[in-house]
């Protein structure tokens, strides 16, 4: 038992310490682009939760850009450089009464949450202030789906040229990088030598304001226990 | 800069000595009038010494489950209290230290233990209803204790602990949206009311040729005809056993998936379970196989280089042991797959691939796939020599068939093949899903500038409530013309589809489940001959107006149900009066005693308009005898037309005010204070005020039901 706990604190130890080196120094891989980023504000996260394999659809809006996506419980989704307020809205995309629940975490705590059986039941949330109405869709959109070992805890540095962004968060996260300035990159350090992560990034840009593109995977990565991940 | 990271928190929560299983699960006193009564749970913790505090030491914690968050102190489960009267419902099973427990306590979030949702008053000065109110709890407890009596976990059993949670209200009852009812909340912990399934693994073997690691040998219980897990019991000394949640005098049936430790599939449909029984469960004959792994993508068979994601991808096998298959039953038959049980499932990632990676403890159930049968080598049916079935379903497109072998040997980049039905050409699993679509109109009464309603739509076919697609996005409408334009993916093999539009409404800038504009209603849409992939009907315009009328809801006794029965609500379509399903709800705390009891009721929220009310009830189970396939709900007895009168409007013209639909308004009710908008608001600035409830009593027919059985305590034998 006290082993196990020293090796999981070693590794976090660990983590830590890579994550400075990448965070500081710009000597960790990333491209010669992106530099010194300064620290963001701490962002809330949005689990999309319940039975595992639920599928759904969800919409995810800040204050600026808006994106829509689907998949499956589990799922932790994060806006990168967002503006709150921010709002989620999920539904489910099947006729079972398996449960979907969206908790908005900000810091360690739940901050809100919201359940649904009902067969293609809806649940809707908001964070930071009342959001009027779904911001367009983003321009550009710039995704990157992380597919970890699931509920593994692990932390990241996703950076555009200007800032930084510390996330804490459980695979399978994907993150979205709302107006992002010159190109992204990430940086996922995973908590023990045995992780082996998968990284996709998509991009697209619409061809109206307004409208939305079809994301596209521009780079993959599969490696551990850390994974950088870089916009071409 | 960035320059610190901030350290994580390690989860060590599993100490030594933790070799007795626990089940724990819920069941549900509410206040009644209430549409939901939602507690958000962090975990449930019991303690040898009867007096223990908060911090003594002794406790054992039941976490929230894997999926939920894990048991950190992110993980929350939210239970519905009305959902939980009749039938309990699983929270977790875990290993807590062998002991004589004598207290039981409930953890809620200090921040956030949970909400309210009412039904809409039945008189005058009553609050909004509809919409989710904060609790605040007696005293501030948001730990909840409760003695237990012989409860004693041991390393020979698992033990059962059902916890029985009574909420009541407390005036004074709040007085605008966001004020908070003062709950007060017990908890009576017991030791029976689940049922039981155990049974025994024979010819477990070694497998050979496998890497990397293997998923333990288990048997899991899922819904039946579903593959939605209720609970998985890991096979220890040859012997499974399973504490499951069952309907009394009704009968709750399962599918048994057998899987892992490197050996041969096997799964079983059983007879019902009821509480305080035990099924003895068949005993399955597995061997060691070689273990391979399926992977693949799920792409868009309409639109090139669109990938699905989110698409669930399942093994099928017929009920029996997979080393000595019945090879007359095909499960890539779509009739036949309705037999058939899944007994590994993937899901598809954000570029289409499958599956997504497992646990660092445990990998995906794709990755640990045994070698298929060969007994169908005599070239019975469409599989051929070494495959299995695969079905692959996504909201919106058809369902996939295919035969697939996994690779010789896990970790395989692109391991397994898929061949058609009935094919013997295996390729790599690239497949591809078909589709046709649906676009059109929707009339809406326009937003105020600045203000945007968002527009949800879902096909079903028509006269079902088996609803088959949703948009993938809500439709944003600030639209001042009053048009919604979609276009919706629908599976392209069915004929004929009814559509249906919901709103997603806040109220008063909080988030709401329930809308508060009217459901705009479409039958039939019929598809063009002959059905076939990327079929199109571009004409599907609603006459039917989404309009902003406020919340409503329907409430009643239903006389006679019993646990099969429900409640389904529809809409006329307004040109062709076909009857649009909407949605359905339980019947709520059945007595047996009384068919006319009171508490024996269902409520709907639902906007101000007019619609159907029509029991429908699930073919009791027979006691003993497994059914072929899931049962499906009819309608029973008499439908009623019901009508919700809108909320009065607030704030603007005075007096009634007639609305789209036709229906004229009451006069605002005092007591409660509005400012506009509540759910929505119109163009002059007025808003709907407080909602109205419909009392509409129905009556179930009376169905024959199976004689109750014998109850004994379940005593199970399987150490964990």
């Amino acid at each position: 038992m006290g082993r196990v706990v020293q090796i999981v604190a070693l590794s976090l130890l660990g983590a830590a310490l890579m994550g400075w080196t990448a965070a500081c120094n710009n000597q960790s891989g990333f491209s010669g682009s992106v530099g010194n980023t300064p620290n963001g504000p701490p962002l809330a996260s949005y689990n999309i939760l319940g039975t595992v394999g639920t599928p759904f659809t969800a919409t995810v809006s800040d204050s600026r850009s808006s994106w829509t996506f689907q998949g499956n419980v589990p799922l932790s989704v994060i806006i990168a450089n967002n503006i709150l307020p921010a709002s989620v809205i999920a539904t489910k995309t099947t006729s079972s009464n398996n449960l979907l629940s969206v908790e908005i975490i900000s810091g360690f705590h739940v901050a809100n949450l919201q359940s649904t059986r009902a067969p293609f039941g809806t649940v809707s949330l908001q964070v930071g202030g009342m959001l009027g109405s779904i911001s367009s869709p983003a321009d550009p959109d710039l995704r990157i789906f992380l597919s970890g070992p699931q509920n593994l805890s692990y932390q990241a540095l996703v950076e555009d040229i200007n800032t930084g962004f510390i996330i804490n968060a459980r695979a399978p996260t994907l993150i979205l990088f709302d107006s992002p300035n010159g190109k992204v990159d990430a940086t996922f350090f995973g908590p023990t030598n045995f992780t082996t992560f998968t990284a996709n990034m998509t991009f697209c840009t619409p061809a109206a304001p307004g409208q939305t593109c079809t994301p596209v995977v521009v780079v993959s990565e599969k490696t551990g226990p850390n994974l950088t991940i870089r916009q071409p | 800069m960035v320059c610190a990271l901030a350290g994580g928190s390690g989860s060590a929560w599993a100490g030594n000595g933790k070799t007795a299983l626990v089940a724990v699960a819920f069941t549900g006193a509410p206040p009644p009038g209430f549409q939901n009564v939602l507690l958000n749970v962090q975990g449930v913790r019991i303690n040898p010494h009867a007096n223990a505090g908060p911090s003594s030491s002794g406790w054992q914690l039941i976490p929230t489950p894997p999926g939920i968050g894990g048991g950190n102190q992110n993980a929350e489960l939210q239970i519905d209290l009305n959902n939980l009267q009749d039938v309990p419902e699983l929270f977790n099973t875990t290993k807590v230290r062998p002991a004589t427990y004598k207290v039981a306590q409930l953890l809620l979030d200090s921040n956030n233990p949970g909400s309210l949702i009412p039904n809409c008053p039945q008189s005058p000065g009553g609050p909004e209803g509809c919409i989710p109110y904060p609790i605040s709890l007696t005293n501030g407890q948001v730990i909840i204790t409760g003695p237990i009596s012989g409860f004693a976990p041991s390393n020979k059993i698992v033990a059962q602990l059902l916890i029985h949670v009574v909420a009541t209200v407390t005036p004074p009852f709040p007085t605008q949206a966001g004020g908070a009812y003062t709950v007060t909340l017990a908890v009576n912990p017991t030791t029976t009311g689940l049922g039981a399934i155990t049974g025994q693994i024979t010819n477990m073997g070694s497998t050979s040729g496998s890497m990397g690691k293997l998923i333990k040998l288990g048997v899991t219980a899922e819904t039946i005809g579903t593959n939605t897990a209720i609970g998985t019991a890991l096979v220890k000394n040859k012997t499974y056993t399973l504490m499951l949640p069952a309907a009394a005098g009704f009968g709750t049936l399962y599918d048994l998936a057998v899987a892992g430790g490197g050996d041969s599939y096997s799964a079983a449909r059983l007879p019902p379970l009821y509480p305080n029984t035990m099924i003895n469960g068949p005993t399955f004959a597995v061997t060691g196989q070689v273990v391979g792994n399926i992977t693949g993508s799920v792409s868009d068979g309409c639109t090139a280089g669109k990938q699905v994601v989110g698409a669930t991808v399942q093994v099928l096998v017929p009920p029996g042991d997979q080393s000595n298959p019945n090879i007359n039953v095909d499960c890539t038959d779509p009739i036949v797959a309705k037999g058939c049980i899944a007994v590994a499932t993937a899901t598809t990632d954000n570029a289409g691939n499958f599956p997504l990676p497992g646990t660092l403890t445990m990998p995906p159930q794709f990755e640990n796939v045994p070698a298929p049968p060969k007994a169908n080598a005599m070239g019975v049916g469409p599989i051929v020599n070494g495959a299995y079935a695969m079905e692959v379903t996504a909201p919106g497109y058809d369902p996939l068939f295919v035969q697939v072998k996994p690779s010789n040997g896990t970790g395989k980049n692109s391991g397994g093949v898929c061949a058609p039905r009935g094919s013997s050409t295996f390729k790599t699993c690239a497949l591809s899903l078909s589709t046709a679509f649906i676009s059109g109109t929707i009339p809406i009464v326009p937003p105020p500038p600045g203000q945007t309603t968002l527009v949800q739509v879902f096909a079903e076919p028509t006269g079902t409530n088996d609803i088959q697609s949703a948009l993938t996005m809500p439709i944003s409408n600030r639209n001042p013309n009053g048009m919604v334009k979609f276009t919706i993916n629908v599976p392209s093999r069915i004929p004929s589809f009814d559509l249906f539009s919901t709103t997603i409404d806040q109220y008063q800038g909080t988030s709401t489940p329930f809308p508060g504009h009217t459901m705009a209603v479409l039958s039939p849409v019929v598809m063009p001959l002959p059905l076939m992939a990327c079929n199109t009907n571009s004409s599907a315009d609603f006459v039917d107006t989404i309009d902003c009328v406020g919340h409503g809801s329907i409430t009643g006794i239903a006389g006679n149900a019993n646990l099969g029965a429900s409640v389904a609500l529809s809409k006329p379509d307004p040109t062709s009066g076909n009857q649009v399903q909407l949605t359905t709800t339980q019947i709520q705390n059945q007595s047996a005693s009384n068919a006319l009891d009171p508490t024996n009721s269902y409520a709907f929220c639902v906007p101000g308009d007019t619609y159907q009310v029509q029991p429908i009830q699930l073919p009791p189970p027979v006691q003993g005898e497994a059914p072929l396939i899931a049962p499906t709900a009819y309608p029973t007895g008499d439908p009623a037309s019901v009508t919700v009168i809108p909320a009065s409007v607030v704030h603007g013209t005075p007096g009634p005010t007639p609305t789209s639909s036709g229906v004229p308004t009451p006069t605002p009710t005092p007591g409660f204070k509005l400012s506009c908008p509540t759910t929505c608001s119109n163009p002059d600035g007025s808003c709907p005020g407080i909602c109205n409830t419909t009392i509409q009593p129905l009556m179930v027919p009376a169905t024959p039901m199976p004689p109750p059985p014998a109850t004994a305590t379940p005593t199970a034998t399987a150490t964990p």
